[in-house]
C-alpha cells in the first residue's frame, strides 16, 4: 500500500465524464453526421423512397440506362438499380451496426479483464495479437470461408477482425489509470473490483473507444463490400453494394452507372463515419492525433 | 545489436507456431464442412461421406489431427491442392512473384507520394497542401480500392485505351508487356495506402517539429530549410522504417483484392478462390505464407529500425 495519505489532496475529485469536450463542435464531426444522415434515413424509409421491388426479375428491362422510370438505369436481370441501391444501405448499415455493438461488448469486457487481471492479459492479449498478424482481412476471407457467407456471418468475421484494436484500447487505458490516486481514493473507502472497473476507469476510456469504434463501424462497411465483391459475404439476391460492383463488372464496358453508383455509396458512407471518428478524436483531445495515438 | 537480433529472432519462432495453430482452428471451426466441398453437389450416401472422413483422418479427435497436420507444415508441407491436384507450395511458388511486384511497385509509389506530402503538409500546417492532402487522404481511403481499380479501367483503358484493362505477362515478354499491366493495379492499390501514410507522416513530422531542440536550433538562427531537413527530419526518419513495413503488410492485404479485380494470378488471387471453392488445404497454405512474408519484412523493418535507433535496443 502507498505510505502517502490520499485524501490531501486539495482538488475535488471531477465527475466521470465520457468526453472531455474542448470544442463545442468540430467542423469534420458535423460534415460526417451531415452526410451519414441522409444514408440513415435512407435505410429507415427505403419502401418509401421507391416502390420497386430490389428483387424483382424483368428480363426485357435489362442493362437500361439511366432514365426517369429507373434515375440509376437497371441492372443485367433487369432489376432497378435505384431500389437495389437504397435496399443495400440497409445492408450496410446492418452490418455496421451489428459489428459495432459486438465489437464494443466484446472489445470493452476483454479489454478491461486484461487490463486489470494478468493471468487474463496473458491469454487475451497474446490471442487478440496473434489475430492482428495476419495482414488486411485476409483473416475475414478465412473466417468467412470456414463459416460460409451469410449478413450474420460477416458481421461476425468483421468482429474477429475488428476486436484486437478495441481490446487494445481498453486495456490501455486500463492500465493507465490502474494506479492513479482517484482509484485507489476508491478502493480505499471500500470499492470492489466491479465498481473500480465499470464506474471509475471505464468512463475515463470511453472516448478513446468511440472514436475507435466509428473507424470500426466505416471497415465494416469497407469489409462487408469487399467480401461481398469477393463473393464471400452477403449471398445474391441481396442488393449488397459490393456484390452489386461484383455483378456489375461483366458490363464495365457497355454500362458504366451500374458500378459508378454502388461504389460512390460506400465511399459516401465510409467517408462520413472517418469524419466523425476525425472529428470525435478532435474534440476528446486534439493532440491525440499529432501523438499518433488514435 | 546482436543480441537484440538474436531476441527478436527467437521471438519469431512462437509468431510462426501461434499462425499455423490460428489458421488450422480457424478453417476447422465448423466441423464437417471440408468434407461437404469434397462432395459438392454431388449424390453421396452416409457412408461414403463416413468413408472420406475416416479416410482423411477427419473422424479423429481434432487435437490428435492438430498435432499431425503441424509438424507437416512447419517443414512448408501443406500437402495437396484438392483442385490444382499438384502440391500447394509449388502453386504458391508460381504466383508468388505477381504478389510480390504488386506490392513492392505499391510500397515505392507510396512512400515516394505519401512522405513527402506529409512532411510538407505538416510544416505548411493549415496550409493549402496541408487541407487539400487531407482532403486527398480522407477521400482515398474511404474508397474502396477494387471500386478505384473498375474506375481507371473504365477510363484508361476502356474510354481512352492507353493500358490494358486487365490480366498479365511475365517479364518475359518484355518489360512493356508485364509494366503496362501492373500500372492500373498499382494506382489503384496506392492511393488508400498514401492516405495512411501522409497522416502518418504529418503527425510524426508535427510532434517533432514541437520538440525543444527544433526551437532551440531556431534560437540559433539557422534557416528554416536547415531546421526541417537536418534537425527534424533527421529524426522523424526513424518513422520512415516504420512505414515502410506498415506499407508492406498494407499492400499484401490489399492484393487479396486487386488481383480479383484485374485478374492478377497473384496469392491473393489464390487465397480467394481457394476461399470460395472451400480448398482449405489451399487456403491454408496459400495464407500462411502470404502472412510469412509480411512477417519476415516485419521483421527486416524492427531489425533496421533497431539499427537506425539506438534506443530501442534497450
Amino acid at each position: 500500500m502507498s505510505t502517502e495519505p490520499i485524501g490531501t489532496q486539495s482538488e475535488k475529485l471531477s465527475p466521470p465524464r465520457a468526453i472531455a469536450w474542448h470544442q463545442r463542435a468540430n467542423p469534420m464531426f458535423v460534415v460526417g453526421v451531415l452526410m451519414l444522415t441522409p444514408l440513415i434515413l435512407m435505410a429507415i424509409m427505403a419502401p418509401f423512397l421507391t416502390f420497386l421491388d430490389p428483387l424483382s426479375i424483368n428480363a426485357p428491362q435489362k442493362l437500361l440506362p439511366p432514365s426517369w422510370a429507373h434515375p440509376f438505369g437497371t441492372d443485367h436481370f433487369g432489376r432497378d438499380v435505384l431500389a437495389r441501391i437504397v435496399y443495400g444501405s440497409q445492408i450496410s448499415l446492418r452490418v455496421g451496426i451489428g459489428s459495432t455493438i459486438l465489437t464494443a461488448l466484446f472489445g470493452i469486457f476483454l479489454g478491461v479483464a486484461s487490463g486489470w487481471y494478468h493471468w487474463a492479459d496473458a491469454i487475451i492479449g497474446r490471442v487478440s495479437d496473434s489475430l492482428m498478424i495476419f495482414p488486411g482481412f485476409v483473416l475475414a476471407i478465412m473466417i468467412m470461408a470456414a463459416i460460409g457467407p451469410s449478413e450474420f456471418n460477416v458481421i461476425i468475421s468483421v468482429t474477429v477482425l475488428y476486436v484486437p484494436r478495441v481490446i487494445r484500447t481498453v486495456r490501455a487505458s486500463v492500465i493507465e489509470f490502474r494506479g492513479a490516486e482517484f482509484v485507489e481514493a476508491a478502493r480505499t473507502v471500500g470499492a470492489g473490483d466491479f465498481r473500480l472497473l465499470f464506474l471509475h476507469i471505464l468512463p475515463k476510456a470511453a472516448g478513446p473507444v468511440m472514436v475507435q469504434l466509428s473507424f470500426g463501424f466505416a471497415w465494416a462497411i469497407l469489409v462487408e463490400a469487399g467480401l461481398s465483391f469477393l463473393g464471400l459475404g452477403t449471398p445474391p439476391p441481396t442488393p449488397s453494394w459490393g456484390s452489386m460492383i461484383a455483378d456489375a463488372r461483366d458490363f464495365i464496358r457497355s454500362a458504366w452507372w451500374l458500378i459508378t453508383v454502388p461504389g460512390f455509396m460506400i465511399t459516401l458512407a465510409v467517408l462520413s463515419l472517418n469524419l466523425i471518428g476525425d472529428g470525435l478524436r478532435d474534440m476528446l483531445d486534439p493532440r491525440l492525433q499529432s501523438k499518433g495515438i488514435l | 545489436m546482436f543480441e537484440y537480433a538474436l531476441r527478436r529472432i527467437i521471438s519469431f519462432i512462437p509468431t510462426i507456431f501461434i499462425t499455423l495453430t490460428l489458421i488450422f482452428f480457424i478453417t476447422r471451426m465448423v466441423p464437417g464442412s471440408p468434407i461437404s466441398s469434397l462432395v459438392g453437389h454431388q449424390a453421396v450416401s452416409a457412408e461414403q461421406i463416413d468413408a472420406i472422413t475416416r479416410d482423411l483422418g477427419l473422424d479423429r479427435p481434432i487435437l490428435v489431427q492438430y498435432l499431425e497436420w503441424l509438424p507437416h507444415v512447419l517443414i512448408g508441407d501443406f500437402g495437396n491442392s484438392l483442385f490444382y491436384k499438384q502440391p500447394i507450395i509449388e502453386v504458391v511458388a508460381e504466383r508468388f512473384p505477381v504478389t510480390l511486384y504488386l506490392t513492392v511497385f505499391s510500397m515505392i509509389v507510396t512512400i515516394s507520394i505519401g512522405m513527402p506530402l506529409g512532411i510538407y503538409a505538416a510544416i505548411r500546417r493549415g496550409g493549402a497542401v496541408d487541407y487539400a492532402s487531407n482532403a486527398f487522404s480522407s477521400i482515398g481511403m474511404a474508397m474502396p480500392s477494387f471500386w478505384l481499380g473498375f474506375l481507371l479501367i473504365i477510363v484508361f483503358a476502356v474510354s481512352l485505351g492507353w493500358l490494358p484493362a486487365s490480366g498479365y505477362r511475365s517479364p518475359d515478354f518484355g518489360i512493356w508487356n508485364w509494366l503496362s499491366r501492373l500500372i492500373l493495379p498499382v494506382i489503384a492499390q496506392s492511393l488508400a495506402q498514401i492516405g495512411l501514410v501522409v497522416r502518418m507522416t504529418r503527425a510524426s513530422m508535427i510532434e517533432v517539429m514541437g520538440q525543444e531542440y527544433i526551437t532551440m536550433a531556431r534560437a540559433k538562427g539557422l534557416s528554416e530549410t536547415r531546421v526541417v531537413l537536418k534537425h527534424a527530419l533527421k529524426n522523424a526518419m526513424t518513422q520512415i522504417t516504420t512505414v515502410i513495413g506498415l506499407t508492406f503488410a498494407l499492400g499484401l492485404g490489399g492484393s487479396v483484392i486487386i488481383e480479383n479485380v484485374f485478374a492478377l494470378p497473384g496469392l491473393g488471387q489464390l487465397i480467394t478462390i481457394a476461399a470460395i471453392r472451400r480448398d482449405y488445404s489451399m487456403l491454408e497454405g496459400g495464407i500462411f505464407y502470404l502472412t510469412l512474408v509480411a512477417l519476415v519484412v516485419n521483421l527486416i523493418v524492427d531489425l533496421a529500425y533497431a539499427y537506425f535507433n539506438p534506443r530501442i535496443r534497450y
